[in-house]
């Protein structure tokens, strides 16, 4: 009965974790940037969501409706006006520069909006939901079919639709893709613009069950780097697959090893899928 | 021999009116105390607590002419620096203001492991620092002199509150006792289990958290698995807003909850809404104390109302003490006559006086050993106190959703 409340937890879970993988991993695999500004779009979404609720009186899911052309556009213009310009640069100058904007974008935020916690409390709360003896917070539950909704939605998108099919060529192979007609150059914004709108968008969903502050993106990048490893860089369904598997390793971890030894079990696992299989459970080797 | 060259010459020399200047700056007759705070991070809103109460005392004992040296008065100056929540930092920020800044005194950073850890370098300077809040003793175990804290041991306030609930909640045999891994929280947490086997309750859980964990929920299921009567959760005001809020997520119910230290800040009661209903706790201070005072306050009433007037809400013990570690420095520096740490570390040591915080009187280790910590419970959304009996407003309730 616990192991399975506890299975059942660790999948509630890792449907967030997948949808904050889900762009980073995208962004990544196509334009080969490691977006340091993930985390803090998340934040970002949250506050979003947070003021929204507090002073409009406007659900988080709706947020999630208003985030995601706003961050979209934020993440378009950014890759246009400044990361574009060291597309080509090795891996480490592109840390550098969104390591430096995310500086400047949590610092903003911690202006703007103090380091006090917030909490995003619904009011009426939305109770909890009893299945034979496992008991589901139902926001966690929403969320997490949310968050693994919107995951599938950027999946079909990829797979079905001419932007998405462009940004899978430019991934597999850029000059390739640049040859076939493919406008590279805005491939790679559309891209980042549809990371940032990921990230924007589960920031509603994490701001009803976690407490948001701006300085609270690290700790979601960090989860977002080890579950790209664990699914492989640029897969949709490999995010997934990996958000699932982090979320419910942690969940026995806290078990059976005690909760302040689940954050070295994913960073061991972590160690291993390095180990033997870097292109992650569903990667391939050649496009990371 | 090598000629000795212009660099070097003029390299002296600017040391030298580098050190006049500094010299100079003190004659002027301003104290500089320095305090390292997290005022960015997980646990800025601590700092931001304990700036509320040292800035209050600053501006008090200011206009009120500054503090007495000898025969001349002084104002003081507080200089804060940024740790980032980061312990490591804190240290290196205790030794920037020492060496760098150059402060008379020094008032510690936020916490048990941070004030511990900066300790050694306060005292390596010989630098007399009062602790605002670090309460566990494993803080004042390294045999320094110069480390004074305001902080009563974490026992003596696990041990009243293990006496209520025996006695009011007979029948409370189940523990379950959920701790933070960081300096106080554990201490704290391990003095809850030595309070209750000493009166033969079961811990039939004792787990740690590490720092920063965002989700609690495999914890609280094992918890709940196990039925307990007794639940004793440990961390700081943010991991235990998002533990009490799985709990109440989870359908975790029980008699008694205890959590230490969160309840007793407004943000906690704010944020829970009814899930705070009936958590208990205990603090080192609350403004429900009275007591007369030869200090700037001269009574906790006067105290709690020049904190409102200034701030617009009550006082916590986390705005108390830091208030009174500056008082406590200022009737030092009054008492010793003059500057000198070694003699201010002296007056330190010898103090027992009565403060609007309390009774204060440091033991052999540096820890204040005369206070009398108040236990409390959130009553329909108020910090209710239920010790000690002097100052009680209402009684145990039992029974937490």
């Amino acid at each position: 009965m616990l192991s399975l409340q506890i299975f059942a937890n660790g999948l509630v879970l890792g449907g967030l974790y997948a949808c904050i993988a889900a762009g980073f991993s995208l962004v990544w695999g196509v334009l080969n940037i490691i977006n340091i500004l993930h985390g803090s779009f998340i934040v970002l979404g949250g506050y979003l969501a947070y003021y929204a609720y507090a002073k409009l009186g406007i659900h988080p899911f709706l947020s999630i409706l208003i985030a995601a052309p706003l961050f979209f556009a934020l993440g378009y213009a950014l890759q246009r006006a400044l990361i574009n310009r060291m597309i080509a640069a090795p891996v480490l100058l592109t840390l550098s520069l969104t390591f430096g904007l995310d500086l400047m974008l949590s610092n903003g935020m911690l202006f703007a909006f103090t380091a006090d916690f917030k909490k995003l409390t619904l009011d009426p709360p939305l109770g909890v939901l009893s299945l034979s003896g496992i008991v589901l917070p139902v926001d966690r539950l929403f969320a997490m079919l949310l968050a693994l909704g919107l995951t599938g939605l950027l999946y079909l998108v990829l797979s079905r639709s001419r932007i998405g099919r462009a940004i899978v060529a430019v991934r597999m192979d850029r000059e390739a893709a640049a040859l076939m007609g493919v406008n590279v150059k805005r491939i790679y914004a559309v891209t980042f613009g549809v990371g940032a709108l990921m990230a924007g968008a589960s920031g509603p969903l994490l701001a009803m069950i976690f407490p948001i502050s701006p300085l609270s993106g690290p700790a979601y990048l960090g989860k977002a780097f080890v579950i790209c490893v664990l699914g492989g860089l640029g897969s949709v369904p490999g995010a997934m697959i990996g958000g699932l598997a982090l979320g419910v390793v942690e969940s026995f971890g806290g078990l059976w090893f005690g909760p302040e030894h689940a954050v070295t079990l994913s960073f061991t696992l972590l160690i291993l899928m390095l180990l033997f299989r870097p292109t992650g459970l569903l990667g391939r080797a050649g496009y990371s | 021999m090598r000629p000795v060259s212009i660099r070097s010459i003029a390299a002296a020399v600017l040391a030298a009116a580098g050190v006049l200047l500094a010299a100079g700056a003190a004659a002027q007759g301003v104290i500089r105390i320095g305090a390292p705070l997290p005022l960015t991070g997980p646990l800025s809103p601590e700092a931001q607590k304990l700036q509320n109460g040292m800035n209050l005392w600053a501006e008090t004992a200011n206009k009120a002419g500054g503090v007495k040296v000898g025969a001349k008065r002084m104002k003081v100056e507080i200089v804060y620096v940024d740790y980032q929540s980061n312990t490591p930092r804190a240290v290196q920020a205790t030794e920037k203001l020492i060496t760098q800044d150059k402060v008379d005194f020094l008032f510690s950073p936020f916490g048990s492991g941070a004030a511990k850890a900066a300790s050694s370098v306060s005292e390596k300077y010989e630098m007399p620092t009062i602790a605002a809040t670090a309460s566990s003793e494993q803080v004042y175990d390294q045999g320094y002199k110069y480390l004074f804290g305001v902080y009563t041991p974490n026992q003596t306030l696990t041990e009243p509150l293990a006496d209520l609930v025996q006695k009011q909640a007979a029948g409370v045999q189940r523990v379950a006792i959920l701790a933070r891994n960081d300096l106080f929280p554990l201490a704290i947490a391990q003095e809850m289990e030595k309070s209750a086997k000493k009166r033969n309750m079961n811990v039939l859980y004792f787990e740690k958290y590490a720092i920063g964990t965002l989700d609690h929920a495999s914890a609280l299921s094992q918890i709940k698995a196990l039925a307990p009567h007794w639940i004793f959760a440990t961390g700081y005001i943010n991991d235990l807003i998002l533990i009490k809020k799985q709990m109440g997520d989870l359908g975790i119910e029980a008699p008694v909850v205890t959590m230490v230290a969160g309840p007793a800040y407004k943000e906690f009661v704010s944020a829970l809404g009814k899930g705070a209903e009936n958590v208990s706790s205990a603090a080192w201070w609350h403004p429900a104390v009275r007591y007369q005072s030869k200090d700037v306050f001269g009574s906790t009433e006067n105290f709690n109302k020049l904190f409102r007037d200034k701030y617009g809400l009550d006082p916590d013990y986390g705005e108390a003490s830091s208030a009174v570690s500056g008082v406590v420095l200022q009737l030092a520096i009054e008492a010793a006559g003059t500057l000198d740490r070694k003699a201010v570390r002296e007056a330190l040591a010898k103090m027992n006086t009565m403060t609007f915080f309390g009774p204060i009187k440091f033991g052999p280790t540096g820890q204040v050993n005369s206070l009398d910590p108040p236990v409390f419970q959130v009553q329909k959304g108020k910090q209710v106190v239920i010790l000690p009996t002097a100052i009680k407003q209402g009684s145990l309730q039992l029974g937490v959703k």
